[in-house]
């Protein structure tokens, strides 16, 4: 009888069993997947979402005494030096990172794992450019034909806004890029707070004025997915692969987790076949994971050749400085060269 | 029982504000001052902060100057309008920036978009301050008759009497309201972190943007340091300034009584129209969507949590807005220390709470507290006045018939104090429902509140989540509009 109560109470603890992924706002996955995921554990998934991916970091970072959640996914490799210097994520070989594609590993201690890639990149809006030429080069931009047409978003409150800053950095260097965003500027450059702002408020394909978006590589695909048919080709496309900005996002077991066991199996969930293949057309990033199958419309988002990285150290160091340095010339409309001045 | 009140909040003030304050102190004294002084960004995030508490003073003042005077007279719905010029004084920042949006955003009703300017800042500072200034300059205004008819009587011009005689006298009052207002403006949380559009921030901002998007806390208490001396100075000279004694004056007959509340009307329409644009701005549906949201807070949700949340910080609020008005009865030294939460910025509180306590990192007490500490200073405030016009011979008279001192208290002196109370008590909950910038640096996800429920669908503008922010914000205009009515019924103790 005695062993029977004590059966019982073992199985409820195990199904009230509670693990919580933070994430950011831009989560979402497949809600069967989910259901089933908790089926065959007996663990319960609760999502709380952070705010922008940096955002959610710093939540993580500034409740380590008492974490507020025990995974963390969805910071990238821009933010990626900040969480492995702030000690908050516990080191998990997970036995599927023999699967994972070998580039991705940027984190040689395992506490980060990457979970998906893509680009952030230029859109543009084919309606709007139907009849009119294309920019040809990120100078272009600047032109006067091409005044006023391009939405960004702010780098210091938006990842996608961080990433573009970044690859502007990346291709124009630290001499240049200040210029490149002093001419976008004076072309009257809108600044949004979010991606979402952005692309559902100012960019031309959902009314707004802008036919020309900082987004991500797989947007036009996104579009004809959610389409309902409406669209058999994209109608948005991507610029300048030049200027298209590696980014991988991570998954991390947050220290001071009470339930160490069930955040492993989370983090190998994450990195699983059919979570890996929900991924692309959820997230709109290509999986982490080797040899998996890609959903048919991602052969509308080619991955962009000649794409830039900088070097992790490189953008954690300078990271605060090139955001400072945006926000005087971009938004209080100071001089690249007085901005260099006060570098020294 | 004075003392014993006094050293309970002494005691709460020092758990409170004094130590995570020290907290700050510590780690920017060294090298976050050094890092944000050299730093000529911090500097001008210092400079337009500076200028903007300076320029919303002015402008306010330049629209209460007339005001007030216009006020001395009899008017119909005279006590209403007063009554709706400090309305916006309790309405939550989000409620106010997205007022603004709905009126002169990108998508506003007016079809002129001056989001992101400063032009856009100062009117909202405008639109939050003037009942403030208006309450403190017409009492004095009100006093004026009396010294400006004797200047005409001895030959004075009434351009003369006024400038030689009711400004000077006017002055102090002048003073107090535009430091008031400067107070409120340079340290501005919300409206300029909704509205400024990154390029305009004050130091308020700045800080908060340090900490939550990019982790700098030397940077940050740096900068937190820099307000607090500026404050301090300002809060300082606020309390240096004189008053006159005035024999009081009456209301003075109104020539055309109509034609000045037609007047008055149009221009208190024209100034809070952006309150209106909010209300005419809300679709109905998508408060049902907001009730139901899987992809932000469920309202029910915010609204447990608002309510979770405001019941024991009010209760708290209520006991040291008392201990502090009982004890500062008779000291002035109290005085400034009970102040000094004003003072203090709700970021830097926040703030100096996840480095105080970092075990309690999470715990709703730290929240309950937050609310608690810059609340009663409002409900003292509203207190302190009534309570030191009651003659000091009433408790002595109670003791005489036999009455214990607290049940003179009890007995005697609060009935006689509850309209005050009222007062401060509405002021005080309008305020813990509103508080935002605390929340927003001790938020957990799990804790979003009506404000915050607020701030989570503004960060996704779509139409959809902007149509939600509308809806709640007018549930909570509507929520923290009618607590105050109910509680203060347009009396309006303030300043």
């Amino acid at each position: 009888m005695l062993r029977i109560l004590a059966a019982f109470a073992l199985l409820a603890f195990g199904l009230a069993q509670e693990i919580t992924v933070l994430t950011h706002n831009s989560f979402s996955l497949d809600r069967a997947l989910i259901a089933q995921f908790e089926r065959e554990t007996g663990l319960r998934l609760r999502f709380l979402k952070g705010g922008d991916a940096g955002e959610t970091l710093n939540r993580a970072i500034l409740t380590r005494a008492a974490p507020i959640a025990d995974v963390i996914y969805g910071f990238d490799n821009t933010f990626l030096s900040r969480a492995l210097e702030a000690d908050i994520l516990l080191p998990y070989r997970s036995p599927e990172v023999r699967n994972l594609k070998a580039t991705l590993l940027l984190d040689p201690t395992f506490r980060a794992l990457p979970v998906d890639y893509g680009w952030v990149s230029l859109n543009y809006d084919r309606a709007y450019f139907k009849d009119r030429p294309l920019p040809r080069t990120p100078q272009d931009l600047a032109r006067p034909e091409y005044a006023r047409l391009l939405v960004v978003q702010n780098p210091a409150t938006s990842s996608p806004g961080l990433a573009f800053l970044m690859a502007t950095v990346a291709r124009f260097g630290e001499d240049g890029y200040l210029d490149f965003w002093a001419r976008l500027r004076e072309g009257g450059v809108r600044v949004a707070k979010g991606w979402s702002e952005a692309y559902y408020t100012h960019f031309t394909l959902y009314k707004g004025d802008r036919p020309l978006v900082v987004s991500y590589t797989t947007s036009p695909a996104a579009e004809v997915f959610y389409s309902e048919g409406r669209y058999q080709e994209p109608p948005t496309g991507n610029l300048f692969p030049e200027l298209a900005f590696f980014q991988v996002e991570f998954v991390g077991i947050l220290r001071g987790t009470r339930n160490p066991e069930g955040a492993r199996r989370v983090v190998d969930w994450f990195l699983s076949r059919p979570v890996q293949e929900n991924l692309p057309t959820e997230m709109w990033m290509y999986p982490a994971r080797r040899e998996t199958r890609l959903p048919e419309v991602f052969r509308f988002a080619p991955e962009p050749l000649g794409s830039v990285r900088l070097d992790p150290g490189a953008m954690a160091r300078n990271r605060e400085r090139w955001i400072e340095e945006w926000t005087k010339v971009v938004l209080q409309g100071q001089s690249p060269e007085a901005v260099r001045r006060a570098r020294r | 029982m004075g003392r014993l009140l006094g050293r309970l909040l002494l005691l709460f003030l020092a758990f409170a504000l004094l130590y995570p304050l020290l907290r700050i102190l510590l780690l920017g004294v060294g090298e976050g001052l050094a890092r944000a002084l050299g730093n000529p960004f911090y500097l001008g995030r210092y400079l337009f902060s500076l200028q903007y508490g300076f320029l919303s003073a002015l402008l306010t003042l330049l629209l209460a100057l007339p005001l007030a005077f216009l006020f001395r007279r009899r008017f119909p719905f005279r006590e209403a309008l007063l009554a709706w010029s400090t309305l916006p004084f309790v309405l939550p920042a989000p409620v106010v920036a997205l007022g603004f949006l709905a009126l002169l955003g990108p998508r506003g009703l007016l079809g002129v978009d001056l989001y992101g300017t400063q032009a856009m800042l100062l009117l909202a500072a405008v639109f939050y301050n003037l009942g403030l200034a208006l309450r403190i300059l017409l009492p004095v205004a009100l006093c004026l008759e009396g010294p400006l008819r004797a200047a005409r009587v001895l030959g004075a011009s009434p351009f003369r009497a006024f400038l030689r005689v009711g400004l000077p006298l006017l002055l102090p009052a002048l003073g107090s309201a535009g430091l008031l207002v400067f107070l409120y403006t340079f340290s501005a949380f919300g409206v300029p972190l909704l509205l400024g559009g990154g390029r305009y921030a004050t130091l308020e901002v700045e800080v908060y943007t340090l900490l939550a998007h990019r982790l700098a806390f030397a940077e940050a208490s740096g900068l937190m340091l820099l307000q607090l001396a500026t404050l301090g100075l300002a809060a300082f000279l606020y309390l240096r300034i004189p008053s006159y004694p005035l024999s009081p004056g009456g209301l003075l007959p109104g020539p055309r009584p109509w034609a000045l509340t037609l007047g008055l009307g149009l221009l208190f329409l024209l100034l809070y129209a952006p309150l209106l644009a909010l209300f005419l701005e809300v679709d109905p549906r998508a408060l049902v969507r907001a009730w139901a949201s899987e992809a932000f807070t469920p309202l029910p949700l915010a609204l447990w949590n608002t309510f979770r949340f405001a019941l024991p910080a009010f209760l708290l609020a209520l006991l040291l807005g008392v201990a502090y008005a009982v004890a500062a009865r008779g000291r002035g030294g109290l005085d400034l220390l009970g102040l000094l939460p004003l003072m203090v910025s709700p970021v830097a509180v926040g703030f100096g709470y996840l480095l105080a306590y970092p075990s309690l990192r999470g715990s709703s007490l730290l929240l309950a507290a937050a609310y608690a500490l810059l609340a009663y200073p409002l409900l003292a405030r509203a207190l302190l006045p009534a309570l030191r016009s009651l003659p000091p011979s009433l408790p002595g008279a109670a003791r005489v018939l036999g009455a214990t001192p607290f049940r003179a208290f009890l007995k005697v002196e609060l009935p006689l104090l509850l309209p005050a109370l009222a007062s401060g008590s509405a002021l005080a909950l309008a305020a813990i429902l509103g508080e935002f910038g605390a929340s927003l640096v001790l938020w957990r996800p799990e804790w979003t509140t009506l404000t915050l429920a607020i701030y989570e669908r503004l960060g996704r503008p779509g139409e959809g989540p902007y149509r939600e922010a509308l809806a709640l914000a007018a549930l909570l205009a509507l929520l923290s509009g009618l607590l105050f009515y109910l509680l203060d019924r347009g009396r309006g103790r303030l300043g």
